[in-house]
Parts: structure tokens; sequence; C-alpha cells
């Protein structure tokens, strides 16, 4: 690790003077410090994964008609759309790599924050790469079976440590839930990527998909995923919501309205998952 | 370095009578090493008397005259022009109240309203420890004061408060946070239900996002942050434990 923190260490003290004078960047930087900045980044690309996924999950509801599914996902294979999707990775791996870093300072005492924020951007660049270099190559073969048994072997270990880590705590089941769903989808939701990209008709061609989804596992796997990420993000939009409405009933009609549409989309995505 | 250097402060103001807020520009030219409460005595003095703004012991021990300069919290008796010109990088500074409760007039907010967050947690022993038989003060080691030390050292400037990404909507705040926390890591202190209840709350701890803000702006260089995390860790012992 040493090298890559002395080639992250010179990166850095080459991009953050840069990104310093950056306009919005600039004023928070300096009055609230990095984290805080990071800290806006990770709500940022909350957000627009929320946005995404809800997204995604409407876009694979046409799986019902495997035609319909075949004709939108052309538009899907386009260069822009090829970019769009590779460029999805920096959001994903820095949500991923940064709610890590948080669960490590607020549950496993890490308190080397900087050494987390260096580390957590190295790989996120290395991550990106990787994932881009994938989909150039575009032609891999792997049982869905196996990649997912592997994934979920690996997942299943953030998880039961996290879990261990906060559960006796007197910390709100809602908050102990977001980290444990965070924890399984650290390494579920890049692995996803990963898998959507080793050949273009594993995500593209409704046949494969339909397929893939035959499978008692992988229907498992599918299944805990949308309800994972689901109860995340809506969590998350929660917690940033009340950071913005003063008043109790405002609180609880947002957190009715944010459950109840990420119910639908529960629904929709399960109901998916077991009927194609 | 410059002895003197003509600053330029464009300050936040308010006036509760007709309820009317203006941003006043002020040009003075001012030595290096006087602090920004100097600067606006100086306006009081030399140019517009009618500026309100609030200080105490104006030796970084009280947390009355913490404001807004250039969009961070900090107290303005500590900060000097020298100082100020080097960290911002200009010399025009923008100065407003903090944002941790209503403003009354210019600079001064209603400390009292802000303080009530710090009232929630009881920032006090709730209940103590017996003494000794001989009845002698309850004396804590340095090994046991290590671990909190820094964290009694809050003046409650509010600062952090006013740095937070969580806002202050509901949310207790990182200094009531830490008041509480200073009392649980505190031997004297008996009564650790109540307090953890408060921090467990759903104004507690579960609303920090760890930006750690609070711990950057600090003037008394509280690593606050920290503090919050060993509640959320679990270091204190939970909610429902028996006593
Ligand atoms: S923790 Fe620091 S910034 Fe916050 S109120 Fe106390 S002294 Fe001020
Ligand atoms: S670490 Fe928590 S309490 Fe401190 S500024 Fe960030 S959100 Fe607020
Ligand atoms: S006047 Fe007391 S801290 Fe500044």
């Amino acid at each position: 690790m040493a090298i890559t923190d002395s080639v992250i260490k010179r990166l850095e003290m080459w991009i953050l003077p840069r990104l310093a004078q950056t306009p919005v960047v600039s004023i928070y930087a300096g009055t609230r410090g990095w984290p805080f900045v990071i800290a806006w980044i990770h709500r940022f690309f909350g957000i627009l994964l929320v946005i995404y996924v809800l997204f995604h999950i409407y876009t694979l509801s046409f799986l019902e008609t495997p035609a319909l599914f075949d004709h939108k996902m052309k538009f899907f294979r386009f260069f822009l759309f090829v970019l769009l999707e590779w460029l999805l990775a920096i959001p994903v791996i820095f949500h991923a790599l940064n709610g890590s870093r948080l669960v490590l300072y607020e549950s496993f005492g890490f308190r080397k924050d900087g050494l987390m924020i260096r580390r957590l951007l190295g790989i996120s660049v290395a991550y990106v790469f990787f994932l881009g270099l994938w989909m150039l190559l575009g032609n891999q073969t792997v049982t869905p079976l196996f990649f997912w048994l592997t994934v979920s072997i690996i997942a299943v270990i953030p998880v039961y440590l996290v879990t261990g880590k906060i559960w006796k705590t007197g910390m709100p089941v809602g908050w102990k839930l977001q980290r444990i769903t965070g924890a399984f989808l650290l390494i579920s939701i890049p692995a996803h990527l990963l898998f959507m990209h080793l050949h273009p008709s594993i995500g593209h061609e409704s046949d494969v998909v339909i397929q893939r989804m035959q499978n008692t596992f992988i229907r498992f796997v599918d299944m805990a995923l949308v309800v994972s990420v689901l109860y995340h993000g809506g969590y998350g939009l929660l917690a940033i919501a009340k950071d913005y409405l003063e008043s109790k009933p405002l609180q609880t009609a947002c957190a009715a309205i944010i459950s109840l549409v990420m119910t639908v989309f529960a629904w929709i995505g399960i109901r998916l998952i077991l009927t194609v | 370095m410059e002895e003197n250097y003509d600053l330029t402060l464009i300050i936040h103001r308010y006036d509760p009578d007709t309820k009317r807020s203006w941003k006043q520009t002020y040009h003075l030219n001012a030595g290096r090493i006087l602090r920004f409460v100097d600067l606006f005595r100086k306006i009081n003095e030399e140019e517009d008397p009618g500026l309100a703004w609030n200080s105490s012991c104006e030796h970084g021990q009280c947390g009355s005259c913490s404001v807004k300069i250039n969009g961070k919290p900090l107290l303005a008796c500590e900060l000097l022009v020298e100082n100020a010109v080097e960290y911002f990088g200009t010399t025009t500074f923008e100065i407003e109240p903090l944002n941790v409760a209503p403003v009354i007039r210019d600079l001064v907010t209603d400390i009292e309203k802000a303080y009530k967050r710090v009232d929630k947690v009881k920032p006090y022993i709730i209940q103590s420890a017996p003494l000794s038989e001989k009845g002698e003060a309850y004396s804590i080691t340095p090994d046991e004061m290590a671990p909190y030390i820094n964290a009694t050292r809050c003046i409650n400037c509010f600062c952090c408060a006013s740095a937070c990404i969580s806002s202050h909507r509901g949310f207790l705040g990182p200094n009531a946070m830490l008041a509480s926390i200073v009392r649980l890591m505190d031997p004297r202190e008996m009564e650790k239900i109540e307090r953890l209840r408060v921090l467990y709350s759903d104004q507690g701890v579960c609303r920090c996002h760890s930006s750690h803000a609070c711990s950057f702006v600090c003037p008394k260089e509280i690593d606050v942050a920290h503090f919050i995390a060993l509640a959320k860790e679990g270091r204190f012992g939970s909610k429902s434990q028996k006593k």
C-alpha cells in the first residue's frame, strides 16, 4: 500500500489545490473541510443513484414483454449510453467506498480519515478504469450462478462484521439496517456493474436475462438487491429530508411518501423477478 | 509583513423594529494584530455606533463572539487581521451572524434559543456518584480524564452547530451531543440511561452524517466527530441496559 499511497499523495498535491479553486468547492473546503465536501458529494451521488435505480427498475419492467424490452434496449447500445453506463461507475464506487469509510469511522474506530479518503479515491479510480476495460473487452463468459455465488459469499463478510458490531448499540433499528444493507451493497452493486458488462448480451437481451432469472439462487440474489437498494436509498433520502424539515408532521408525511414510492418499486421489482 | 491593511467589511445587518435586513459595507484601515472584535469596536467608535455585536471575555473563553466570516464560523475575538488575510487570501470579509438561532439584531443571535438544545441534554451531573466515606470531594485521576479531557474544553460557541451538514432542524447538534457525551464519560455521573435515551433518540447521534465539519471549525480544536462516533460505536452502553 505504501507505493499506492505515495502515488495518491502526489496526485493529491497536484489535484487538491486546483480543486480548491473551483467555485463552490473553494467555499466549503476552506470553511468546513474536505470531509464536508465529500459528505455533500456522497449525498449528491446517493440521490443520483436512487433516481437511477428507480429508472432501472422501470426499464426492467419491460421484460414482461420481451420484444418491447429488446426494442428499448437497442437505445442503450448507442455510444452515448455506453459512455453514460460507464460513468455510472463513478457515483457507484464513490458512494460505496465512502459509505464503508463512514462505517469504519463510526463503528470500527478507524480514525485515520485522511488516509481512508486517499485510498477510497485511489480504489475508485482503479475500479472505474477496470470497468472501462471490461466493457471494451466485452466478450467474457462466466456462469451467472458461479459469479453470484462467489459475490454473495464475499458480500456476507462485511454484512456479518457490520451486523455484529452495531446490532447491540442503542442506535435506532432503521439506522442499523441502513448500515447493514450498505455493507451488502458495498460488494454486490459494484459486482453487479461488473457482471452486467462482462458481455453486452447479459443486460441487453431479453432471452439471456430471462434465462438467467430462472435460477432460484439468482432470483434470491436479485430480490435481496432490490430490497436492500430501495431500503438504503429510501432511508438515505429521509435522512436528508429530515435535515430540512423541522416539523414532525412534515417529517412523517415525507417518510410516508418515500416508503410508498420504495414499496411500489420493490413490488414491481419482486413481481418481475418471480414471474419472468 | 504589512503593518496596516485596508480592509472591506461587508456586514449583515438586521433591524428588528423595521424587520429590514441588508448588507452594509465598511472600509477601514487596521493594524495587523487587531482582532475582529476590535474592528467592530472601531466601526462603533469611528463610523457607526448602531452596529450590534456580541462579546464578553474577549479571550476565547465564553463563546459569545462567534460569527461567520467568509462563511467560516469562528470566534471574532480570536481572529487577527493578519491571520484572516492569510487564511482567506483577501482583505474583503463578509460577516454574518451564526445561523443557529433567530437574529436579534445585526450580528447578535438569540443565544438562549440556541442553548435550549444544550439544555435538553442536561449538561450537568444528573445523579452524582457517592462521595467517599470521609466526605472528600470525588476525585478523577488524570488517566480517567484523558479520554475526554479535550471535550471538556467546549465553550458552547455554537460554531460547530453552525457548520454542521445536518442543519438545526430537530437535531440536537454537535455541541449539545458533546455536552452529554462528556457526562457519559465522566465517572461521577451515575445517570447514564436518561442520557443515552436522548442521545439515541431521533434528534441525536443518528442524525450526524460524520461530515467532520464540527471538528474542522471548532476553535477549541476538539475532535467533536470523534466523540460522536464513540456514541455510535456503542461505547457508552445501550439505552435499555440495567442501571
Ligand atoms: S465543540 Fe467547539 S465549536 Fe462546538 S461549541 Fe464547543 S467549542 Fe464551540
Ligand atoms: S460530524 Fe456530525 S455533528 Fe459534526 S458537523 Fe458533521 S454531521 Fe454535524
Ligand atoms: S468574547 Fe468570549 S470567546 Fe470571544
